[in-house]
Order: C-alpha cells, then structure tokens, then sequence
C-alpha cells in the first residue's frame, strides 16, 4: 500500500513536470544536429544559439564547412542514408535541383503555412520561388545578393569620368584608365573557370542571352546574344584586367582592387565589406557601388538567394528543427542579423525598417535597391551544374586566352544540349 | 602449448592482424570501386543506377578528352618533377657531402623541413607568394630585374610552377637519400682514381653516380608514386585552373566525383589510375632486379 | 717559382671555399624562406598583409593568433589531432612490427607487397566506401574511424621501414634464443624490440607526422568533434571572406610542432626517409 501510495505520487509528479514542459518547452532535452557553412551569417547566429538552447531546451550540436567541403560532405552523409543531420544549410542553385531530385530535403509548405507568426509572406517572392523547386519547399530563403559595380570614386573624379551606366561605357571607361606600364590596369572580375560563370550571367543577360530555352530545353550557349555577353566579359579582362586573371576568384579580385590597381571590379553585392570596412581595406573611403550597367537588353543582372536552411527528409527530430529555423530566421532574429550584422535578408519588413537597413553604405543599399526583381538565376538551374559550369566556363577562358572561342561555344553548346537532354522533365 | 603452437605457425601468425586490417579496409573499397566503375552510378541523374559493363572505360578512351588530357598532363608533371628533383637533389647531397664543417647538422634539420610540413599550409602560403600582381615573388624579381611570371596563374606555367612547388617540397629527400647513399660508398674506387689522375668531376661522373644508382632508383620510384597521386597542393591552389590546365588525373578523379558526382564514372578511372602506379611500380622493381642480376 | 704555385693554388682553394658556402647558404635560403615568410604573414594586419614593398615593423599585431586559439579554439583541433595521430601510430605499430618481422625472417615478398599496395592506392578511392562502411558500424564521427583510415598511411610506411631494419639484425640473435628454450613471441618482444628501438623511434615520428599532415580523410570522416588541423585550417575561409592573416597564423601553428619534432630528432627521420633506399 505504501509503496502504491509512493509510485502515485511519483506519477503525479513526474506527469505535473512534463506538463509544464509541454506547453513551454515541447522539446526539451531533445538534441538536433545542424551543419552549416563559414558565412557571416553563420558568425551572426552561432554567438545566440544559447539563448536559443535556454528558451527552448533544444540542444543545438552545430558545426560549419568550407562551401564545397559542406556540399560534398553532406552528399556523401545523405547517399549512405545517415539520420544524424537535422537542419543544414543549402545553396538553392547550386545543389537545389539535384538535392531534391535525390529526395533530401524536407517539404516545409506544412510547417510555414501553419505558422502563422512566422510569415512566410514575408520573405521576397523571388526568394520564395527561389527555393521551391516542382511545389516543394525545399528551404528557407536565409542570403541573397546582386551582381553590382564597385569603382574607384577618387580615379573617376581625377579623370573627368561619369558613373559608367552602360556596358560599352564602362568598357570605354576601363580602357581610359588602363595603366599597365604603371601596374594599373581598368577592369577586374572573376576568371577562375567555374566561378567567373555567376558573375558571366549578368552580362549575358543584359545582352539579351540565356543559358537555354526554359521551354523547349535548347541549349543557347552559341546564340550572337549569348556570345555577345561572353565576348564584352572576356574582353574586358583580356585588354583591362590585371595579369594573372585566369587564375582569380572573388579572393583574389579584391585583394588587387584593395592594393589600389584597379578602377572597375563587378562581382556580388555580399562580397562590399572586404572592400568598404575599413579595418580590412584601404580604399574603403574611395569606393563606390553602382547598379550593374546596362547592355542593349537593359541592365538585367541576377538577384539570388544563394543561400537557405533546410530541414533533411530523413531527420528525426523535423519539429525541433523546425523550431530552430523559425526562431534562426524569425523577423526578431533576422532584424537582429540584418541591422546588427549587416546581412542582406530577404525579409520585407526588415528591409522596410530604418532598424534594418541602418547598417549599409549608402550608395550600396541604391544599387542592391536597383538590382532587385531581376533574373533569379545565376547559373544554369539544372541538376548537373558544377558540369555546365565547367563547360560554360571553358568558353571564357578560351577567349581571354586569345583562342577560338566561337569554336569553343559552339562544342560546349553541343555537350550542354546532351546535358540538357537527359534533364528534360 | 599454445606458445608451441604459435611457434609453429608463427609465419601465418606474425602478420596475421595486419593481413586482416589491409583485408577489411581496402578489400571492400577497392572491389566497391571496381563494381561502381561497371554501372552508370550518377547522382544527378534521373536514370535508374544499373550495370553497363565496360562502357565507361570505353568512353574515358574514346569520348573524354578532359580524361586523355589529364593522363598527359599528370606524366607531364611527374616526369618534370621527377628530372628537378633528381638532378638538383643528387647535386645538391654530393655538393653537401664534399666538405666537412661544422654545422652540417644545421643543414640537415632544415633541408629536412619542406617534407615534414603540412603540403595544405605549404600550398596556402605558397598561393601567397606567387600571386603575380600582389605576391612577394615578382616584386622580388621586379627588384633585381629579372623578368617576372604570372606562375600559377596562367595556363602555360602553371604546371612548371606546381612543379616549382613540388619540387621545393621534395627534392630533399633526394638530397638526403644521397647524403645516405653516399655514407655508405666504398672509399676505395676513388683512392685509385687519385692515383689515375681522375679531376673532381670525372670521379663524380665515372665512380660516384654509377655507384649510387641502385639508391637514386629507389627515392625516384618513391618519388613516382607521390607524384602521380599529387593532390593536396594542386586542390588548395588552382583546383585544377586556370581552365583545365593543371587538372592531374587525381584531381579530374576528385571533380568527378565530388562535384559531378558521376560515381561510377569517376570509379572507372580510380581503376586505370591504380594500375598505372601498379604497372609502374611492378615494371621498375622487376626490371631493376634483373639489371642488379 | 714553387712558392707561387702553392699561393695560387691557395687562393683558389679559398675562392672555392666563399663559392662552396655561398652555394650552401643559397640552398638554405631557398628552403627557409617560404617558413619565415608564412610567419611573418602571420604577424600583419589585414589591409598591411599584401602591401608591397614590405613595411617590415608596421602593422604588426597578435590578433590573428588570437582568432587562432580563441575564437576557432584550436586546441580542440590540435588535441583530435594528436588524438587521431598517436593512436593510429600506435596500432599500426602494434600490427605492423610483427607483421614486417616476419616479413624479414622468412622473406614473404607477397604479403609485403600486399601491405604495401595500400600505400599505391589513391586516397580517393577509400572515401566513400570507408564512410559507408563506418556508418553501418556506427563509427562515423569516432576517433576510432579516423584513427582507423590513418593507419592506411602509417601501416605500409612502417611495414616499408621496419622490414630491411629487422633484416639488418643478424640471425643468430633469434636462433640462439630458440636454442635456449624461448618461444617466438618471448624472443621477439623482449630481445628483438629492444634492440630495434631506433628504428621503432624513426618509425614513430615519421607515422605521426604523416597522420596529422593528412587532409583527405578527415575531411568527410570526421564532423566537428573530430575534426583535424589540416581541414581546421580551412575554417578561415569562409563564403565571402578569407582572413588571410589567420590562415597564416594557423599555417604556422599546424606546421611549427611537427617542424620543431623533426629538427630535435632529425637523426632517426634522417634515417627513416632514407631507409629503403639504402641498404645497410
């Protein structure tokens, strides 16, 4: 009787405790697994999961990766069928289309559409679209960025020369100021072949080109509109650029643009605190950003979530992830990395707070403002683009090289449209 | 009794835990990947992964040119880094060893450095230094008036230059290898060599290198075996750029695999790359036996 | 007349003297400049890093270290390394000196050139395979798997040193024991091990040193628990920065205890990368 009496109260207790927890902390004690990539916004969020932890009880074993690192790790982790990621970060153009394919994100359209303090709304419809591939919502739109101008305000002033707002003018510009007798040269972008192709996709489609026919699925790699766009890229970095192009990431671009031996410099728009934070750069009080300039299409540069957080299919624990990334990319949280950390969101309200745009230069926030809306793709969207990126790439260097291009559009295009092939839904 | 019965089969037991470990770790991989290399194991493709036989040998050889110029590439790289480091290394080990002084062990310990560091940091410094605009390098040569280079950055020296590197890294094992060879050379070929007449650089030529032959061989298989294989450095600098123009076998392996994630394709070339080495590796040990014989 | 050959003989022996050393000092340039270069980097300021020319004393600052040892926590990375390092040295040790021993007394060619074909095979080729084969054993992110896959390096190096050093010993040692009454295993552990210390040091070090260097495999085998230096170092690269600075400092601080380990004993690791190549 005594020991009944005994285990009675026990019951009532435990079942009061667990009560309690139930309506605050439904999850306590459960642990998530979330794997992310060395970003700012990482660095942003990793300094409050504590506080994320003590609201919640969640335990949050979080770990960061190189961009390619994080996208071959988590492939190699997801073939063998490992359980053991929860949230992850993810590059809706670069592995979207093939992640889904493969079935490893988790549909959140439930998760968003019954939460309604969240606001999914809120987030940029062209961000939204982003991460939806055929219905699913494969992740929550977390980065975007532009392709935009940086220049030098100091060297334009110096020679009488006006914002150039056009392409054909920012090639007569850069062809004014090139110096190379005196290590000064006119123009610099990326010409590494994979990576130059992102900041290629302005260009092309500000001449009226495309990668391939989203109908019919017709590779347009050699079209005049294309080739156009390819042959201003290359020959701004063949007749301007800095030697040693073909072997430059962003990295490298910025490193010479911040030794001062540069005028013009056109990458992403993420990329302005390496130039304009003056603890990291020396000519953070000459440079100016503009709106990517305009080619005979119009200035149609690519607006991009290049990053998102995703829930993986096979997770255990889908409602503690959820908690994580509602609260991670909540507005309180994302006002707090936005106006804090200087991240460029894709929240409206948070663009629409003065909070939340408190931190940007001013000429920057006008050329992200100018750039929005635009093409939401920079890069082929197909399952195989690291392939296609290589192809396309090819191209380039060929011409900044000085050898045949054309010839060489005219067989990526060929390969392209085989690739294209075995992709047609 | 079971010492006794260890003495007995002590030939089987001895090596027995090391014969199961290289059984369990590389039996599995080696024929998961001979498997793969026979089917169409493509992640981003839509098609079901099924077995196609030799297919995919047929199109590394008939269809990839990336692939035939990658083999080319990697002997281009191999033999170039195999001629620096065996030429500069012996020279530089008969140079060491011609005088006697103190703190030579000095010299030792740091020849012994470039070998013994972390290649992915070397790589990363290295990257630093060679950047043709803001690297240290060409301001260098820019101040003595040599002319300059772009070095990693361009399709014609980017091989010499991952070479260069190469080079830095491991011509002092060479050297060293020589130091060693040279140690246990026979004084007497040279005593009477003296009394030939012989000058300084015939010994070298006609007694000194015939004689250390045997052990330059061996540091040079080493040195094969590495070389083709090379990763790490050309991973962290160009990634196999400017175009494809350092793009080494192992490395269009890895693109394969890991950013095309055609398994099975990649596999099928895991497979030609381990018997080239094989091939080599057997082919130098058996001709080098019946030279010696 | 004499007297003035032997002057003159002098003095070109002298030159050949300044040009011998001058050669000497060149060599040591040439292999040292790129470790004080990596160190200095590791002193500088962002914005004064690539400034050329050089302004030797300014800019100078102690924050990369900081980064290094505060907010990447380093010697988390440093302990899984020596961790991941001793361990696999340890076990390939323990398999690997029997198994070379026995190589070098009954002269298993075979089985050698087993062993040592792991040493052929491209790294790539165990990436997968090891990671699935070590998730269906729940070892993924274990020391036990990356000490595991480090062996795969350390044992044929071991094996590759060990049998001509066990060669070397003279037989009648073994024999002579036999006679008395020893069994193998007694003989081997107690009178052949310790008179093959040197070699057993040499290939220790050089075991060590091949683990922590190691990048490939700690990349997809290991997660943030296990994670080592090498694939640590990339930590300072991120998305859209590289804090070129850090990577310096942390270049320096991955590399400085192996390159301190091999100047205290480059005797043996004189003798171990050596070994092989030269009989005797």
């Amino acid at each position: 009787m005594k020991r009944l009496n005994l285990l009675l109260v026990l019951i009532l207790i435990l079942s009061s405790v667990l009560s309690v927890s139930a309506q605050d902390k439904p999850f306590d004690g459960q642990t998530i697994r979330v794997v992310l990539a060395n970003h700012a916004w990482t660095d942003a969020v990793a300094p409050k999961i504590p506080e994320f932890e003590a609201l919640t009880g969640i335990k949050v074993e979080w770990e960061s990766y190189g961009e390619e690192q994080l996208n071959q790790k988590l492939t190699t982790e997801f073939i063998a069928g490992n359980a053991g990621v929860d949230v992850f970060m993810t590059r809706p153009l670069q592995e979207g289309a093939n992640m889904e394919m493969n079935g490893w994100y988790y549909d959140l359209a439930e998760k968003t559409a019954a939460d309604v303090e969240y606001d999914f709304e809120d987030f940029t419809e062209s961000s939204r679209s982003a991460t939806t591939f055929n219905g699913t919502i494969t992740a929550i739109p977390l980065v975007t960025e532009q392709e935009i101008l940086y220049y030098r305000k100091d060297i334009l002033e110096e020679n009488g020369i006006e914002v150039p707002t056009t392409l054909d003018e920012l090639y007569a510009a850069a062809e004014k100021l090139n110096d190379p007798a005196n290590e000064f040269y006119g123009f610099v972008a990326r010409g590494q072949r994979s990576p130059l192709v992102t900041q290629l996709s302005s260009f092309i489609y500000s001449y009226g080109g495309d990668w391939f026919d989203r109908d019919t699925y017709t590779a347009t790699l050699n079209t005049p509109e294309t080739l156009a766009g390819i042959e201003m890229y290359s020959n701004l970095l063949k007749n301007f650029g800095p030697p040693g192009v073909l072997n430059m990431h962003w990295a490298q671009c910025i490193g010479i643009f911040n030794e001062k031996k540069v005028a013009f410099y056109t990458d992403a728009s993420s990329l302005y605190p390496n130039l304009l934070d003056p603890t990291k750069s020396d000519v953070a009080e000459v440079t100016g950003c503009a709106v990517f300039p305009a080619g005979p299409a119009g200035a149609v540069m690519y607006d991009i979530t290049a990053w998102g957080l995703s829930i993986y299919a096979e997770s255990q624990n889908k409602d503690a992830a959820w908690e994580f990334i509602r609260w991670a990319t909540g507005k309180e949280n994302s006002l707090f990395i936005q106006g804090e950390k200087a991240q460029q969101l894709a929240r409206t309200s948070v663009w629409n707070d003065p909070e939340g745009i408190k931190s940007f230069p001013a000429d920057w926030a006008a050329a992200v403002a100018g750039s929005i809306g635009a093409k939401s793709y920079d890069r082929p969207l197909i399952t195989a683009v690291t392939e296609a990126r290589d192809l396309i790439g090819g191209i380039v260097v060929t011409a900044i090289e000085g050898g045949d291009y054309l010839k060489a559009a005219d067989e990526a295009n060929v390969k392209f449209q085989e690739m294209l092939n075995n992709e047609k839904p | 009794m079971i010492s006794r019965w260890i003495d007995r089969h002590e030939k089987h037991i001895f090596p027995l835990p090391a014969v199961i470990f290289i059984i369990l770790m590389m039996v599995f991989p080696l024929g998961y990947t001979v498997w793969n290399s026979l089917t169409n194991w493509t992640l981003t493709s839509k098609a079901p992964t099924e077995f196609i036989g030799m297919t995919n040998y047929i199109e590394l050889f008939t269809k990839d040119e990336r692939f035939i110029q990658s083999v080319w590439r990697t002997f281009y790289f191999t033999g170039g880094s195999l001629i620096i480091q065996v030429t500069l290394g012996v020279a530089s080990g008969i140079l060491i060893d011609a005088k006697k002084y103190p703190g030579k062990r000095i010299v030792n310990s740091i020849l012994l450095l470039p070998m013994m560091a972390t290649p992915v940091a070397i790589a990363m410094v290295w990257l630093l230094i060679l950047e043709p605009t803001t690297g240290v390098m060409n301001y260098l040569l820019k101040q003595v008036g040599l002319p300059i280079s772009k070095w990693l950055s361009s399709t014609s020296t980017v091989i010499p230059s991952l070479i260069l590197i190469d080079s830095w890294e491991w011509t002092p094992l060479i050297t060293l290898i020589t130091l060693a060879g040279l140690a246990t050379l026979p004084t007497d070929p040279y005593e009477s060599a003296i009394v030939d007449g012989a000058n300084t650089f015939q010994t070298i030529w006609h007694i000194t290198l015939p004689m250390l032959r045997p052990t330059i061989a061996i540091g040079a298989l080493l040195r094969f075996i590495d070389c083709f294989k090379i990763f790490d450095i050309i991973y962290s600098t160009t990634g196999g750029g400017p175009g494809y123009s350092s793009e080494t076998l192992n490395i269009y392996t890895y693109q394969n695999s890991f950013y095309y994630f055609k398994f099975g394709y990649a596999s099928s070339m895991l497979v030609i790359f381990f018997a080239i080495v094989l091939g080599t590796v057997l082919f130098v040990t058996y001709t080098r036996k019946r030279l010696e014989v | 007349m004499a007297a003035k050959k032997t002057s003159m003989y002098r003095t070109q022996r002298r030159i050949f003297s300044v040009l011998y050393f001058v050669a000497i000092f060149i060599l040591l340039v040439i292999f040292l400049s790129p470790f004080l270069w990596m160190v200095y980097c590791s002193f500088k300021t962002p914005i004064e890093l690539s400034k050329l020319p050089v302004n030797w004393l300014k800019g100078l600052t102690m924050d990369n270290y900081q980064k290094v040892f505060v907010q990447q926590n380093f010697f988390k990375f440093i302990k899984n390394s020596v961790i991941v390092a001793a361990g696999s040295t340890f076990f390939g040790l323990l398999i690997g000196l029997p198994a070379s021993y026995s190589i070098a007394r009954h002269g298993q060619k075979k089985l050698s050139m087993l062993i040592l074909t792991s040493r052929i095979v491209p790294g790539i080729t165990f990436l997968l395979p090891l990671y699935i084969m070590f998730r269906e054993l729940k070892m993924v992110d274990t020391y036990t798997s990356l000490i595991l896959a480090h062996m795969l390096t350390g044992l044929p190096f071991i094996v590759w040193l060990m049998t001509p050093f066990f060669e070397s010993l003279p037989k009648e040692l073994g024999e002579a024991a036999v006679v008395d009454g020893a069994s193998s295993l007694r003989t081997f552990v107690s009178i052949v091990l310790p008179l093959s210390v040197p070699g057993i040091v040499t290939a220790t070090i050089l075991s060590f040193t091949f683990s922590w260097n190691n990048f490939m495999f700690s990349i997809v085998l290991a997660t943030n628990r296990t994670r080592t230096v090498p694939v640590a170092i990339y930590n300072f690269i991120s998305y859209a920065s590289i804090d070129w600075g850090g990577l310096m400092a942390a270049a320096t601080v991955i590399t400085l205890p192996i390159l301190v380990l091999a100047v205290i004993t480059q005797r043996y690791v004189i003798r171990g990368m050596t070994a092989g190549a030269v009989k005797g």
